[in-house]
């Protein structure tokens, strides 16, 4: 009886197996085919050894294609009139100033974009939709289909689909209401477009793990969404885009596991690797969610976790602007030849270096990798390392404040989880200046992915989309969450479903934007529910340690750098909690 | 560079930046709420913007004077001032700036409303003579729940103004939270530092972009397009070391129609040229601007008097402010071939509604790259409205969206091409178009092609560049936006 995790991610792969109270953790490195790495990996952590129960799994495949534009050859079919919607995106310019800078190229190109006679409108149909009119495709492998006003009536977009499917069997047909059913049909292409053109790739990628875990005699794995939540390798493989953060979401669940479990209801995720580092705020036990990300410049309307990246990690370069400012980041000496001290043939210099310098890293890492000081001492010249520090933790700050003031938390009120390879190090100093009370550092800080997906729960989100007066709206569902605006606002404040509902909205809204209205009318514009299948309560295990600052504190696959002032212990499930008591 | 000063810095920014959110996302009209037509800024007490959350450029250098005409009146500290008025810290009347003080300096906001009275529905008639034709002038006014009721009530469609007003005054009062939380956690004297090195440093930064441009003067002219003839732009531009001097003597004098602008407007174009051709990337200051000077004669176009009309020179005067200054500029690294040139400004509305949008259209191609398709170009970034947002609000349906392919000038590097877009109305209602660039198209550059002028049609007649008209319901506005001007001779 054994939980099994397996998380991909760019440079390791990592796995966690809970069996019988012991946490087991093992990590290698990822082969150019993932399939490989996965296989590999739970080999690693002993799981053919095991009776695995349950096996989930993170995975790369479809953000990666998506920036490396490796998706399937897509078509794209529009209300006519509207054929070119993925090219107009929404008019801005890529750069305020810099004129001539290109946006992303779309994932269809104008040729292969198309329309369809027949006309939707916001009240019902305008003008029957006209099958003869649906495209002739050559060589498609995908089409995505997103007609006018389909989030509230989609039988246009029904049509379509099904002729396009009865005419091309082969093709990966995608319709916009079967995917992101919401208002504003640019988001909305984007989303299908994106759902079309990875869909081959991530359903071949599955099939291909699928038969190779059946081939090990390794049970078939759920797949972690974007949500923070796990669903069978099939219904994963049906829409593709809801696998693009599937890597962060589950370091955000394993974020929550741990604060929960450490006893704190409202939290912060630091997930701090080489080039980015990933933000979310856990409230009440649990990631939270936003409606809409852009993911490579497009964007992607979904149910995802609300994952903040900056382009800040432990290999972030440093330089120096006309001006004198120090700058930090966003381009990286990623993991070839990283930073300076890494001996790898790097000469510029890096956080890392800083670190380094500063004493908050070991000469030795985890895993072997000795550190040359002299190196990062000739590739920082000219700069103060704690200044690289400060100017690097401000940005984090301000990644900080946009997932919980700008949200209005109040980071008083959150532990901070800190966690990936240098999240540990910078933790104390950013909790200090939110006055936030505690840093955790999970035992696992250096595989907590991997533990998020061995803990996630089961989840099929559903949206319905509204845009009535609430008053008008009927009987709600029970559980699940209203969008909620004042009628002629755009933007939505979401509300869990359940009584008093339009007394918690103004309240929400005074709290968020300073005033309410009790006047004004209230306008539903979506619900989202979500079926969830709670995942297996695990117990964590670890060093039983304590530490009091200044010290540096070795974790298995991370270091924690614990500054004066602080100090703390680990409690029974191995975390570290530290604490100002300085 | 002080560190801690370069965090609290980041600090400041975050706030300006939190203001907009928190504009954006209350408001009631699309203009703000989906295009996000608004900027927000925080002031040091002398009044230099210190940082400024960038959406729109034609805001860059007019806030200050909104600040000045506030300061003189020594606003309290609990008090939010409010002024429109273009010849007193304004641009053009729908821009409505609220000012208040916080624990040090002062911050703004502006906003696009979508109306404020005058002649026409949208506030941007076509054909005004004068500013008190175009909409409600509000000279700096210290802002009470009955200056709101009586502002608004003299404003079409008066719930969604208070709506977006109080939307407004949120990221007012956000802004004083915020200072006051910084400088209690920092020190005033910490902040007060800090704000004086942000705009230090964006001052040198600047300063050593101008002095990678070879000394010299350079010129060029330009033409607006009005009813009775072209209306001439001069412009020169001295380089000398790290500073520059922008002067447009020889320009025509303000004229009878809306295509006028006060200088505050005519500042902003030309500290956008200047972003452009020293630090793109550097976060917007005020400092960026002090080592550049602007001057006008006095009632020329681009440094208009009262009562002049002010509509069209915050959005197309400003636009060709830009093209004339890039045209002097020629053959730099950087300076692209002429855009579309213009914002494609249309009102549709009556007593029940009133919808303003402005359109995208084609880049200019520039040295190295060719101009991207379907984008605003120079002083305005606003976006587009959903399809589907715009057809649930308004008695408006759009019968096509589409890139206007082939209107852009050949060349090396090709310009970008317009957009096509037509909106049927299903009531009756007036039409505004307020455009540029519908006889003059946007020239290439260095041998490359012209880009396409724009077209705007009623039932497929041609109006000319600013035109109203009464509209029946069923009737189609179809516009056809200028492509850019291509660069370096086509291949072949």
């Amino acid at each position: 009886m054994a939980t099994l995790g397996v998380d991909v991610g760019g440079t390791f792969t990592d796995a966690v197996l809970v069996a019988a109270g012991e946490v087991r953790t093992a990590k290698v490195a990822t082969a150019s085919s993932q399939d490989g790495s996965v296989l590999a990996a739970a080999r690693a952590v002993g799981a053919f050894e095991a009776e695995i129960e349950r096996f989930t799994h993170g995975t790369t495949v479809a953000t990666n294609a998506l920036l490396e534009r490796r998706g399937a050859r897509t078509a794209f079919v529009a209300t006519a009139g509207f054929e070119h919607l993925l090219h107009l995106r929404r008019q801005t310019r890529a750069h305020l100033y810099r004129p001539c800078a290109p946006h992303p190229d779309p994932l269809v190109p104008l040729e292969r974009c198309f329309g369809v006679r027949g006309r939707m409108g916001p009240g019902g149909e305008l003008e029957p939709v006209d099958p003869e009119s649906v495209p002739r495709l050559e060589e498609a492998e995908a089409v995505a289909v997103c007609l006018l006003h389909a989030y509230r009536d989609p039988s246009h977009e029904r049509v379509v689909a099904a002729e396009l499917r009865r005419r091309y069997p082969a093709a990966h047909v995608v319709a916009s209401h079967e995917v992101a059913p919401e208002l504003r049909e640019y988001e909305r292409a984007s989303t299908t477009a994106a759902d079309a053109y990875l869909g081959p790739v991530l359903g071949a990628y599955l099939r291909r793990l699928g038969a190779a875990c059946a081939g090990a005699g390794l049970r078939e794995p759920l797949v972690m969404r974007s949500s923070g939540g796990v669903v069978t390798l099939d219904e994963a493989a049906s829409h593709a885009t809801w696998a693009l953060l599937s890597g962060p979401a589950a370091g955000a669940v394993g974020a929550a596991v741990v604060a929960r479990r450490a006893g704190f209801r409202h939290a912060i995720a630091l997930d701090m690797g080489g080039t980015s580092t990933d933000v979310c705020a856990v409230a009440d036990g649990e990631a939270r969610r936003e409606a809409e990300r852009l993911v490579g410049g497009l964007p992607i309307r979904l149910p995802t976790l609300a994952i903040h990246t900056v382009g800040a990690g432990g290999g972030s370069l440093v330089r120096r602007d006309a001006g004198g400012a120090l700058l930090v980041g966003p381009e990286s000496a990623g993991a070839l030849p990283g930073p300076a001290c890494y001996g790898r043939g790097g000469t510029l210099p890096t956080v890392t270096d800083a670190n380094l310098l500063l004493g908050r890293l070991p000469e030795t890492l985890a895993g072997g990798l000795e550190l040359d000081v002299d190196a990062a001492k000739r590739a920082l010249a000219g700069f103060d390392p704690a200044h690289v520090i400060d100017v690097v933790d401000a940005e984090l700050l301000r990644a900080l404040r946009v997932v919980s003031v700008e949200q209005g938390l109040d980071p008083r009120e959150h532990a901070l989880v800190a966690f990936g390879g240098a999240g540990p190090l910078h933790a104390c100093a950013l909790a200090e200046e939110l006055e936030m009370p505690a840093v955790l550092v999970p035992a696992a800080a250096g595989v907590l992915s991997a533990l998020g997906l061995a803990a996630s729960e089961e989840r099929r989100d559903a949206v319905t989309t509204y845009v009535v007066p609430l008053r008008e709206a009927g009987e709600l569902p029970a559980d699940g969450v209203a969008d909620l605006r004042y009628a002629g606002q755009s933007f939505e404040l979401a509300v869990p479903l359940g009584p008093g509902l339009a007394d918690r909205f103004h309240a929400a809204h005074e709290a968020r934007y300073g005033y309410a209205d009790a006047s004004r009318e209230i306008e539903l514009v979506a619900v989202r529910t979500a079926l969830v299948a709670p995942g297996p309560r695990i117990e964590l295990q670890g060093p039983s340690l304590s530490a009091r600052g200044p010290e540096l504190v070795q974790l298995a696959g991370a270091t924690c750098w614990v500054p004066p002032g602080w100090s703390g212990e680990t409690d029974r499930d191995g975390t570290l909690v530290l604490r100002r008591t300085g | 560079m002080d560190v801690e000063l370069q965090v609290v810095g980041a600090q400041l920014r975050a706030i300006a930046e939190e203001m907009g959110a928190v504009l954006v996302r209350s408001a009631f009209s699309a203009n703000i709420k989906e295009r996000r037509d608004c900027s927000t800024a925080l002031f040091d007490g002398a009044g230099r913007m210190v940082t400024q959350a960038e959406h729109i450029p034609v805001h860059l250098g007019a806030m200050p004077d909104a600040v000045a005409a506030v300061a003189s009146h020594e606003p309290g500290p609990d008090e939010v001032w409010v002024l429109n008025d273009p010849y007193r810290g304004g641009t053009h009347l729908p821009d409505i700036t609220m000012v208040s003080r916080t624990e040090l300096g002062y911050a703004v906001s502006r906003a696009h409303h979508a109306d404020v009275g005058g002649l026409e529905p949208g506030s941007l008639p076509a054909g005004s003579r004068t500013l008190a034709e175009e909409g409600v002038v509000i000279p700096p006014t210290r802002l009470d729940e009955e200056t709101l009721a009586g502002l608004v009530g003299r404003m079409r469609q008066p719930d969604e103004r208070r709506g977006d007003l109080r939307a407004q005054l949120a990221a007012q009062l956000l802004a004083r939270r915020r200072l006051g939380e910084l400088c209690a956690r920092r020190g005033r004297e910490r902040v007060a530092a800090a704000m004086t090195e942000l705009l230090a440093h964006a001052e040198r930064v600047v300063r050593a972009g101008l002095a990678r441009i070879p000394d010299g003067r350079y010129e060029a002219t330009d033409w607006l397009e009005a009813p009775d003839g072209p209306l001439e732009i001069r412009a020169t531009v001295e380089i000398a070391g790290d500073e520059a001097h922008i002067d447009f003597s020889g320009t025509a004098p303000a004229h009878g129609g809306n295509l006028n602008c006060p200088l505050a407007v005519t500042r902003s174009a030309c500290y956008f040229v200047v972003r452009c051709l020293t630090e793109p990337d550097l976060p917007a200051s005020g400092g960026a601007f002090a080592p550049v000077t602007v001057t006008a004669p006095e009632g020329c176009l681009v440094n208009a008097r009262p009562p002049a009309a002010v509509a069209a020179g915050n959005v197309e005067t400003s636009s060709r402010i830009v093209d004339v200054l890039f045209a002097a500029l020629a053959g730099l690294p950087g300076v692209p071939a002429q855009g579309q040139g213009t914002m494609n400004n249309v009102v549709l509305g009556n007593d029940r509604f009133v919808y303003y949008e402005t359109i995208a259209g084609g880049q200019g191609a520039c040295p190295d790259a060719a101009g991207p398709s379907a984008v605003h170009v120079a002083m305005t970034n606003t976006l587009s409205t959903p399809v589907e947002a715009l057809e649930l609000q308004y008695p408006l349906r759009v019968e096509r969206y589409g890139v206007r392919q082939g209107s852009g000038g050949a060349g090396r590097h090709r310009g970008g091409d317009g957009v096509v877009r037509e909106l049927r109305v299903l009531e009756a209602c007036r039409l505004s178009v307020v455009a540029q660039r519908r006889a003059l198209a946007p020239r290439g550059a260095g041998g490359g092609g012209d880009g396409a002028p724009g077209r705007t049609l009623v039932n497929g007649v041609a109006l000319p560049a600013a035109a109203s008209a009464d509209l029946r319901p069923g009737d189609l506005v179809r516009i056809e936006t200028p492509g850019g001007g291509g660069y370096g001779p086509p291949s072949r």
